[in-house]
């Protein structure tokens, strides 16, 4: 398909060659745009078309999250952070891919990733978020990138001799794939820095702690960390690699997003909006979290766990890093993983029914048959109608 | 699994066309696979795919593997992963266990795919017990889609725990049409299996 091979070509070449990039022009000849905006010239029409087809293709997908609950969440956010008026055009899309990123494109389509929601902790961090993406938008960044690319090469030229660079090029191609132009547009340091400059007053205007925006980027950094500490590697916070490839790295970001909050931030503007959020995407941690924990990362999953136990761990968190210990499966593991059921079941409450089923499983595979069949059997009682019964039932020896 | 195919067209750049040539298994005949850990006596003609998904695993085909797969994975011992961890170092695949259970397994295969293919649309659809090459073992049914692709597909995998090794036969399709169509013929294949028949012989 042409669009796919003219995104991989674009994304391979920014990929490749994001290092050299030169800083983009910024200046009167960029204008910043608002609602209602159209393509004025023959690149921005051509790039606007080629979005247009990719959006209605994203439309059709399966990883669209159609929730209108969620969706709604974040519209209303979004409106707020940026203005009823500039945020009517805009189509966002929520996708379930469990990694931490959002993309605006030229056409004002823009996609939030699922993992998102497990790593912005309030309201006012996803204001910065989206904030951030829809200066991008406004300053046509993409539009910018199009053409500093195509002054400096022939993009297309690039196809035949950069196939895709490398396994890992390629896995954040596919990462990112339904975000297809999620890879063009991979900006560079210059216009990172500027559209986190421009997200500063939209989030004091909106009345949101501005200074929450360079916690996010602290946890991600943490996040890293413990992502290399479970597998015993070299942290990869000070690198740009993976799905931040061409963004400055996240010290840096941090440093200057917190100094720019403290320049603007109005001593009034403490709201955070952590209740809100919880009320606006709570209901979809349980299927974003099996996502993460189905990552294979022991060290960045038990750190997100952690953060949003932060204010206490809830039954569904003690299930969820039950399941963790459990999905590694070393025999502490085992031990560490019925401990958290048990936690789980004893908290009472709203205690999934699946904390007796990970712990029937851990005991079982313990060799403590009694404790296992008798956690298996009340999880049956409880989920008549569990799509792994016929087996779960031969275990507890029903 | 889409992976090999990631890995095949890899391997097609690095020109290692011996590798990537299909042989056929014939009917009604016994083939030894996966390194002669297990013997099946397909009910019709297969493909063998010369590039390997693992060191204990062989792809078998009919139209090609994004239509139809048939993996065998032939005695995985403790701590290795299902098929080749070319991502080492970013995404990691899950190992087996020995310790590990049906449902284990079937959460192993899941794990495995999800981080090969990059996808979280899979889910494991039923998980029951079943005879597998005369032992006690499992079977179970699941459904995925790739993303960037968007063709759901469906797969069914019967397998047991032997020895402390794991054997499985895994088969997927698209869910429109091929599914269905080539379903009773991976069930012919795993009717057949055996296992351990080399260390019997000795």
């Amino acid at each position: 398909m042409m669009l796919r091979r003219l995104v991989l070509a674009i994304a391979a070449l920014s990929l490749v060659a994001a290092e050299d990039r030169p800083p983009p022009r910024v200046g009167p000849d960029w204008p910043v745009i608002g609602a209602g905006y159209q393509p004025r010239d023959k690149d921005e029409r051509g790039l606007w078309m080629q979005v247009d087809e990719a959006e209605r293709e994203l439309k059709k997908s399966n990883f669209v999250v159609r929730d209108p609950g969620l969706n709604g969440y974040v519209r209303k956010v979004f409106c707020r952070t940026v203005g009823q008026a500039e945020c009517a055009g805009i189509r966002i899309y929520v996708l379930r891919t469990p990694y931490f990123n959002a993309e605006m494109a030229p056409n004002g389509m823009m996609l939030v990733f699922s993992g998102l929601f497990l790593r912005t902790r309030n309201e006012a961090q996803l204001a910065a978020v989206l904030g951030h993406e829809y200066i991008h938008y406004a300053h046509r960044h993409s539009l910018r990138n199009f053409r500093d690319l195509k002054n400096k090469t022939n993009a297309l030229a690039w196809l035949s001799v950069v196939p895709v660079a490398s396994y890992a090029a390629l896995a954040v191609l596919s990462a990112a794939q339904l975000g297809l132009i999620a890879s063009i547009f991979r900006y560079s340091r210059a216009m990172e820095a500027e559209a986190d400059a421009g997200s500063v007053p939209l989030l004091v205007k909106a009345g949101y702690d501005p200074r929450e925006a360079s916690r996010i980027w602290a946890e991600l950094r943490d996040e890293q960390d413990a992502t290399a500490l479970a597998r015993n590697r070299k942290s990869r916070k000070d690198r740009d690699g993976g799905v931040f490839g061409t963004h400055p790295n996240s010290a840096e970001r941090m440093a200057a997003l917190r100094a720019l909050a403290e320049a603007q931030a109005p001593p009034a503007a403490t709201f955070a909006g952590r209740v809100e959020y919880i009320a606006g995407v709570g209901a979809w941690w349980p299927t974003f979290l099996d996502d993460q924990i189905k990552l294979n990362d022991f060290g960045g999953t038990d750190f997100l766990l952690s953060n949003l136990a932060r204010d206490g761990w809830t039954p569904e968190l003690l299930y969820a890093r039950g399941e963790l210990y459990r999905s590694r499966g070393r025999a502490d593991d085992l031990t560490a993983a019925a401990g958290c059921y048990r936690q789980a079941i004893a908290a009472g409450g709203a205690v999934p029914a699946e904390a007796w089923r990970g712990l029937g499983l851990v005991e079982l595979r313990a060799g403590h048959t009694m404790a296992g069949q008798a956690a298996l059997k009340t999880y049956l009682a409880k989920k008549p109608d569990a799509t792994d019964r016929a087996m779960l039932a031969s275990l507890a020896g029903a | 699994m889409m992976r090999k195919l990631v890995m095949l067209g890899a391997v097609a750049l690095l020109a290692a066309p011996a590798a990537l040539a299909y042989k056929l298994v014939p009917q009604g005949r016994t083939a030894s696979v996966a390194k002669g850990a297990i013997k099946v006596t397909p009910s019709i003609n297969w493909n063998r795919l010369g590039a390997r998904p693992g060191r204990f695993a062989e792809s078998w085909t009919l139209d090609g593997l994004t239509l139809n797969d048939v993996t065998f994975y032939g005695g995985i011992p403790d701590d290795t992963t299902l098929f080749r961890d070319s991502r080492k170092r970013e995404a990691p695949l899950p190992r087996f266990s020995r310790t590990m259970l049906a449902p284990d397994v079937a959460q192993l295969f899941e794990g495995s795919y999800r981080v090969a293919i990059g996808t979280p649309l899979f889910r494991i659809e039923r998980v029951e017990p079943a005879t597998f090459a005369g032992r006690p073992g499992f079977r179970f049914a699941y459904r995925f889609t790739v993303q960037s692709e968007e063709v759901e597909r469906r797969g069914e995998a019967a397998g047991a725990i032997i020895d402390g090794r794991l054997y499985l036969i895994s088969y997927e399709a698209p869910t429109i049409y091929y599914f269905d169509r080539d379903l009773a013929n991976y069930r012919a294949i795993v009717a057949s299996a055996a296992v351990g028949l080399v260390k019997a012989a000795k």
